[in-house]
């Protein structure tokens, strides 16, 4: 599976990000923020493929709730 | 008088947390639609709104972590180099990380290159000699 085209916009990350921050002088770099972005592109991209490996597994037409429940643990240990 | 303003407060809170997990939702369901093409495999739309939830939760961890990270450097400013630190766990994550930040740096490079060339270009052009500094613009 080749290059992805959407993604995440940095000022999006950005706000995730610091709706988190426990301190307000927190700030992050823009090359951090397109580093975050690519991750986070990652971890929904893995998220779908494995659970869309699990229903062909299963062999079902469609992925539902139940795939994706499976493949969750793994997914947050790798993370 | 205070108990009213809490309330007020959080309830801001709460739309703006909602407005951003719409936001991601809508990235989300694009990534899954990519997904479901290149596959030939359709996703339910609650599958599609579960990954998104997750995501808007993982984004709490990842707050949570770099802010540590800077902290523990003795830094304000979160970097690329806590952003790898996140990706530790799986090592072709780490490995796909890595790379992706090394084709940020370049492509930044070289986006720089450009546009001090562009400026120098124009400087040449002008009639007067203008003078020679280089304008740094984003971070």
């Amino acid at each position: 599976m080749e290059e992805i085209g959407v993604g995440f916009r940095k000022e999006l990350v950005s706000k995730l990000l610091h709706l988190h921050f426990k301190d307000d002088k927190t700030k992050v770099s823009g090359d951090a923020l397109q580093l975050t972005a690519e991750l986070l592109k990652i971890f929904v991209v893995e998220a779908a493929i494995r659970s869309v490996r699990q229903a062909q597994a299963e062999d079902l037409a469609q992925v539902d709730v139940e795939q994706l429940e499976k493949v969750l643990p793994q997914l947050l240990l790798d993370f | 008088m205070m108990e009213e303003e809490k309330g007020a407060e959080e309830q801001q809170r709460f739309s703006y947390q909602q407005r951003l997990k719409a936001a991601v939702h809508y990235t989300v369901g694009h990534l899954c639609e990519e997904v479901a093409s290149d596959k030939e495999m359709q996703f339910s739309k609650q599958t599609i709104a579960a990954i998104s939830e997750v995501t808007f939760q993982q984004c709490e961890n990842f707050a949570r972590d770099l802010e540590m990270f800077a902290r523990h450097a003795k830094r304000s400013t979160i970097n690329t180099e806590d952003v790898k630190l996140l990706a530790r766990r799986s090592n072709s994550l780490l490995k796909y990380i890595t790379e992706k930040n090394e084709d940020i740096a370049q492509f930044n490079l070289e986006r720089k290159a450009k546009k001090k060339k562009k400026l120098e270009d124009e400087n040449k052009n002008s009639v007067e000699p203008a003078e020679a500094g280089v304008v740094e613009s984003e971070n």
